[in-house]
């Protein structure tokens, strides 16, 4: 811990709280994920044993948040991860307008490429959403916070729980209960994002559980059994009855989009998870390749500082004196890089 | 994927040397910090290298007995996670330092956390059939103590493959591949002893999890008078690739070496050894606090009381809840 010097807060996660801070030797900016340990009755949460699993266990990636280190503290432990500045919730929220096309593409590739490499690795990460994906200052997307990742066997006989994911992204065999699912629930998700980003606004905010499956079943339709075979074996299957109700063609859902967009996003929003499009496939949909192309990172919009990062910075040192420790008065680098990459 | 996780990367070693040279320093570091503590001792006091590791092999079994008798049932990945744990964490470290009753069942509550078996710690201790219900909450006390120092010492490295997946897809590829074979399911039950036995050496730590698994398997097929060797020349193509053919037939080698040099302590021995380290417990241990020193007893003067009629814990009692 005395390798690190903190800068403020960042914000609290299920498990503790995440601090800036800055590594006084190499003077890289880092987010300091503290896990206490008191008064746990089961002792270290599976949470954070998933989190250090999932990601000790892979090799960088561009589209990974990074795992710098974990060291024991106190009475727990830190996790040490590169520090970012904002995540895609703040860019859809923070957007004046929606956001244009080649950017989606630009955010959607970059997400997709990220998706990809985990479900490679037999890592399904159920909780994506766009608060936990990360931008940095440079315009990179990053998936963080794999608390519910887990790594999944394709002949596993093991049940999973249903309850993961925010249920806005949550996919809908998920809601129907299902204890067998697969990286489709991922899938799901991607398509949530996707049409979020489309529409600069979530597209199904369901406010509780019974609620999201409405929203899900008005738009693709109550499912029967020719549009979603597997659905009589899912647990709450039974316990939930919906009147018929057609689907709603999605170009009424996601209006003004390309017909390239549409046609990518209804692949991902499909009943039956084995038929949602692979991350891997849908990177070569003809969505990236035609015009207009995909931004590049930098041409991204860089997250306004908004009053989250600004409550969280330290004020630079006014007055110099030679007993200050160095530390406190060198520029933070982050704050440059910013400017640097800009040339 | 094997190939790009912590274990090949950290904890698979070269050779046995290595690790008798690991657990040495782990010894003379304890004797070393022991002498310098300015205690009045004598060297015979301590455990030589011998003695902690009859010890270490008498505990490393009673874990394992421990996870075969758990309930509900342990599956095998959990059981040889545990298993891997304990002999990772004392390879840096000496049973004198840290009492391997309660580091065998930390071992074995971290793996059912990490392998997704999902069982509450009640529930965990509750399989500590021997010990009333009071006993069974101050070994759960001990495990939440030991369990940070525990993942720590395992330098946060929580995926340990073992053979047994590796083990199904060679009996699945023979199954489609390999017709010569006619009942490759009659290889099972020799091949899973054979990982199970392997478990309990350095096997584990010196080669990956998938040789461990061919050589069950081979094994397995050569004691029912079966030869394979077709299937590694002509199935796995290495008939013109002589160098990584006498590798493998190298390595197999030298796991069944290892596996035939494997016997369980001696019980005169192990109580001995047992004798030594509960006085240097006793004498030594910095680092306990009240919690430890109302620590539950030995194992072998438990079993001995007797058992406490009030609030025995059975396995109706135990909510299964958390699952």
């Amino acid at each position: 811990m005395d390798q690190y010097s903190i800068l403020g807060r960042i914000g609290e996660g299920a498990h503790g709280i995440v601090f800036k801070a800055k590594n006084i030797e190499t003077g890289e900016t880092v987010a300091l994920k503290k896990v206490a340990l008191r008064k746990l009755e089961d002792g270290i949460p599976n949470q954070a044993l998933r989190e250090i699993k999932a990601l000790q266990e892979i090799e960088d990636n561009q589209y990974v948040v990074k795992l710098k280190d974990v060291f024991p503290h106190g009475t727990g432990f830190v996790l040490v991860f590169e520090y970012m500045l904002s995540d895609l919730s703040e860019v859809i929220r923070n957007s004046q307008r929606p956001l244009t096309e080649s950017h989606v593409k630009g955010y959607m590739m970059m997400l997709l490429k990220g998706v990809a490499f985990c479900h490679e690795n037999s890592i399904m990460h159920r909780d994506l959403k766009p608060a936990n994906l990360l931008i940095s200052s440079t315009g990179h997307l990053k998936i963080a916070d794999f608390g519910l990742a887990r790594l999944f066997n394709n002949d596993g006989e093991r049940l999973y729980s249903h309850q993961v994911a925010t249920r806005w992204y949550r996919a809908p065999e998920l809601l129907y209960g299902a204890r067998k699912y697969d990286e489709g629930v991922d899938l799901w998700a991607v398509g949530c994002i996707f049409g979020e980003l489309l529409n600069n606004s979530p597209l199904f905010p369901g406010e509780n559980d019974i609620e999201q499956l409405c929203c899900v079943l008005r738009v693709l339709g109550t499912p029967n059994q020719r549009t979603w075979p597997e659905i009589t074996e899912l647990p709450d299957y039974n316990k939930i009855k919906f009147k018929e109700n057609p689907a709603i063609p999605l170009e009424e859902i996601v209006p003004d989009t390309s017909p390239q967009a549409v046609n990518l996003l209804k692949k991902f929003l499909v009943y039956p998870s084995k038929q949602r499009i692979s991350a891997k496939r849908a990177l070569l949909h003809p969505y990236f390749f035609s015009d207009p192309l995909p931004a590049h990172h930098f041409e991204l919009p860089i997250p306004q500082r908004g009053a989250r990062h600004s409550r969280q910075r330290v004020q630079p040192p006014v007055e110099f004196s030679v007993d200050l420790p160095l530390s406190e008065s060198l520029v933070d680098p982050a704050l440059l890089r910013r400017h640097a990459s800009a040339f | 994927m094997f190939y790009n996780s912590s274990q090949k990367k950290c904890w698979t070693f070269e050779n046995e040397d290595t690790l008798e040279k690991l657990r040495y320093e782990a010894n003379q570091k304890y004797r070393n910090k022991m002498l310098a503590s300015g205690k009045p001792t004598v060297n015979s006091l301590f455990l030589d290298a011998h003695e902690e590791d009859v010890l270490f092999r008498h505990y490393e079994k009673r874990l394992l007995d421990f996870c075969n008798a758990f309930k509900p049932v342990m599956p095998k990945s959990v059981v040889g996670t545990a298993i891997m744990y304990f002999r990772r964490f004392y390879l840096n470290n000496s049973l004198m330092e840290y009492h391997p009753r309660t580091i065998m069942l930390t071992c074995a509550y971290l793996s059912c956390k990490v392998d997704e078996f999902n069982v509450s710690s009640t529930q965990f201790v509750g399989n500590l059939v021997q010990e009333n219900a009071s006993g069974q909450e101050r070994a759960l006390e001990q495990i939440l103590e030991y369990e940070l120092l525990l993942i720590q010492q395992l330098n946060f490295h929580l995926v340990v493959h073992n053979p047994y997946r590796p083990m199904e897809g060679l009996l699945i590829d023979l199954k489609t591949r390999y017709p010569l074979l006619e009942n490759p399911e009659s290889l099972r039950k020799s091949a899973d002893d054979f990982l199970t036995r392997a478990s309990l050496t350095d096997i584990g730590l010196l080669f990956p999890p998938s040789q461990i698994a061919m050589t069950a398997i081979m094994n397995s097929a050569s004691r029912a008078g079966l030869s394979m060797e077709s299937y590694l020349t002509e199935c796995l193509g290495l008939k013109d690739n002589k160098e990584t053919l006498s590798k493998m037939y190298d390595a197999m080698r030298r796991i069944k070496s290892l596996m035939k040099r494997y016997e369980l302590p001696k019980p005169d021995e192990v109580n001995a050894c047992k004798v030594k380290l509960e006085r240097i417990h006793a004498e030594f241990c910095t680092n306990t606090n009240m919690k430890r020193k109302r620590g539950y007893e030995d194992d072998d003067h438990v079993a001995k009381e007797p058992r406490m009629t009030e609030e025995e814990w059975t396995d109706e009692d135990l909510e299964l809840d958390d699952l």
